[in-house]
């Protein structure tokens, strides 16, 4: 063992290292950017979720209660009648509500047991937790008039069920998720390899045109991710069991949009970098930032004001809603909200593909 | 059809790279049928020319045109055969898949076979590039240059690493497609190499400083050695 050897190694580490500017932007610049983006999102007073309280009770408990919940910190709720309430727990403005019955004074004094209805929109098991807290802790305020009343809510849930557990929820965005992922990994490093060992060159200097490499490259990791993306698909709904109340073939569908537009992604990167070593680094940059901001694992609803807007321009928010909404709450084709995630993941396709396309032919020129 | 009796046209080709100017307002000519050396040192200008053949280098004044056509064009690249200086290849597949690959995207496979024998490859063939030595790719790489048959073939240093007997055959080759029309561009600064070739060309700071047969150079510099001839014409036109 030798110190000189030692230290020739790693003084040539950080020597390289100087040289090599985006690396260390990136080591030094990146856990800020990801940690700052984190804190903004888990402290940066974000909305609550929303809920309704539908009272029907004429008299003194109800009111009680009602007032309890509005004004609870871990909620945002607002009076309403029931069939508003059915209407925004359907389109997805509120995430639950609380009906208290017009007997639910009567009841609560002489049964010693309430029971009021909760509706859950189910599709988010956060939200609907955050919503049962809140409800059983306003019913703690009527401890002091109706002492010892025990609290049974009878929960009814629009999509999902009981059995609905944070699996269910993260899967579905998962499913589209790790294809998305691997597949840009792949392509980016597949096409730095091809500029690095000098074929890219060769493919320059022969009469293929810019599009059809483009093209080739697409179908080639396209036949590749379908696979992944149906072996993915299999497993989850099979061997995991992740709650599926809609048409496979249509996450599939979605699925291989994702993979498409992960692959052109991939091209259009890697004209950015230099070596596969900088493709790596695209990780924490272009993906990280994604993750945390497209709903996979905070709900976008629930975000501060500012994110919540750049997370609509995130196109990864759409794949993840559109996956929910089939996977959740069987949405098909002729739901709106499906068709806009469709058609924002196709567009996004469609921006990659000429992204990649273009970047090429400029670097070459 | 008489400018089509040229392989090569470059008219007044200049390129910088910032400061440096890898191509000074060069001209040549390339006529069908013939073997042309570029014989320079490293950094010369040779891989800029070479580039500047197939499009990659876009010139900044000047013409480029390739057997007969105005480039950039991209259609009269598939009767071009380039063999890069680095061995060019795809390390994950056989030698005859390469070569296979490279023919297609230039629309011929048919001559796979002549290819891979011609650089003494045939028996390989099933051998992924990455068990080959480092003498065996550039064969292979040479294969997949020449494997569509092109009418003009560009060698960037092709014969670094092949032994001297299978240099032999290759050069027999080189003259045999030649004697059939195919202009040869052969980029060296090898001089025994420089020696076979038809006519040569020395290449110095992106400037042609001259060009004739291996006789005439020798003669105009007035010495016997082509080594001697090259030192001489550089010294000429840099003072």
């Amino acid at each position: 063992m030798s110190a000189h050897r030692v230290r020739a190694i790693t003084r040539r580490l950080l020597q390289q290292f100087r040289r090599d500017r985006r690396t260390l932007v990136l080591l030094f610049g990146a856990p800020l950017v990801i940690l700052s983006l984190l804190g903004y999102l888990l402290r940066g007073g974000g909305d609550v979720p929303k809920m309704g309280v539908v009272n029907l009770d004429g008299s003194g408990l109800g009111s009680v209660v009602a007032s309890a919940l509005e004004s609870s910190k871990g909620v945002s709720a607002s009076p309403m009648s029931q069939a508003d309430a059915d209407a925004r727990l359907r389109s997805g403005d509120i995430a639950g509500y609380v009906l208290l019955p017009s007997d639910f004074s009567v009841q609560s004094q002489q049964s010693r047991s309430i029971a009021p209805e909760v509706h859950l929109e189910g599709s988010q098991p956060g939200l609907s937790q955050s919503i049962l807290q809140a409800v059983s802790q306003s019913f703690a305020a009527l401890a002091g008039q109706a002492g010892g009343v025990r609290f049974a809510p009878r929960v009814t849930f629009l999509y999902g069920g009981p059995n609905f557990d944070t699996l269910d929820y993260f899967g579905a965005a998962f499913i589209g998720l790790v294809v998305f992922f691997l597949v840009f990994v792949i392509t980016a490093v597949a096409f730095l390899r091809e500029r690095g060992q000098g074929t890219l060159e060769r493919l320059m200097a022969s009469p293929l045109r810019r599009a059809e490499i483009v093209l080739g490259y697409m179908l080639g990791f396209t036949v590749l991710a379908l696979v992944q993306s149906a072996e993915v698909l299999a497993f989850s709904l099979l061997v995991l069991h992740v709650h599926n109340v809609g048409n496979v073939a249509l996450i599939f569908v979605l699925e291989a949009l994702m993979a498409i537009a992960a692959v052109n992604l991939g091209i259009f990167l890697s004209m950015f970098a230099r070596t596969e070593f900088q493709a790596v680094q695209f990780i924490p940059l272009v993906i990280v930032p994604q993750m945390l901001l497209a709903g996979i694992i905070f709900p976008v609803s629930t975000e501060p004001g500012p994110l919540q807007a750049l997370s609509h321009v995130v196109p990864l928010t759409y794949a993840v809603e559109g996956l929910r909404d089939i996977m959740i709450k069987g949405a098909d084709l002729t739901w709106s909200s499906l068709q806009l995630d469709f058609g924002v993941v196709l567009g996004f396709c469609i921006l990659v593909i000429l992204a990649g396309a273009t970047t090429l032919r400029r670097r070459i020129a | 059809m008489g400018r089509d009796s040229y392989a090569v046209e470059v008219e007044g080709v200049a390129k910088r790279f910032g400061p440096i100017t890898a191509l000074d307002k060069v001209t040549l000519r390339i006529p069908r049928g013939e073997v042309f050396g570029l014989l320079g040192p490293n950094g010369a200008g040779k891989t800029t020319l070479i580039r500047s053949l197939v499009g990659l280098v876009a010139p900044e004044a000047g013409t480029v045109t390739v057997l007969g056509q105005r480039m950039p064009q991209l259609d009269v690249l598939a009767r071009v055969g380039y063999m890069t200086q680095q061995a060019a290849l795809y390390p994950d597949l056989s030698a005859e898949e390469n070569v296979r690959f490279f023919g297609a995207i230039s629309g011929r496979v048919d001559g796979v076979r002549e290819a891979l024998e011609l650089v003494d490859l045939w028996d390989r063939r099933t051998s992924v590039v990455a068990t080959l030595s480092g003498g065996m790719r550039t064969r292979c790489s040479l294969a997949c240059a020449l494997v569509h048959k092109p009418e003009l073939l560009l060698l960037d240093e092709p014969t670094v690493g092949v032994d001297p007997q299978l240099r032999i055959q290759l050069w027999d080759r080189f003259r045999q497609m030649a004697a059939a029309g195919t202009a040869i561009l052969i980029s060296s600064h090898v001089m025994d190499e420089a020696e076979r070739c038809d006519r040569l060309g020395l290449i110095r700071f992106g400037r042609l400083l001259a060009e004739g047969t291996v006789g005439e150079l020798k003669a105009k510099a007035g010495v016997e050695r082509l080594e001697d001839a090259f030192l001489k014409l550089s010294e000429v036109s840099e003072s």
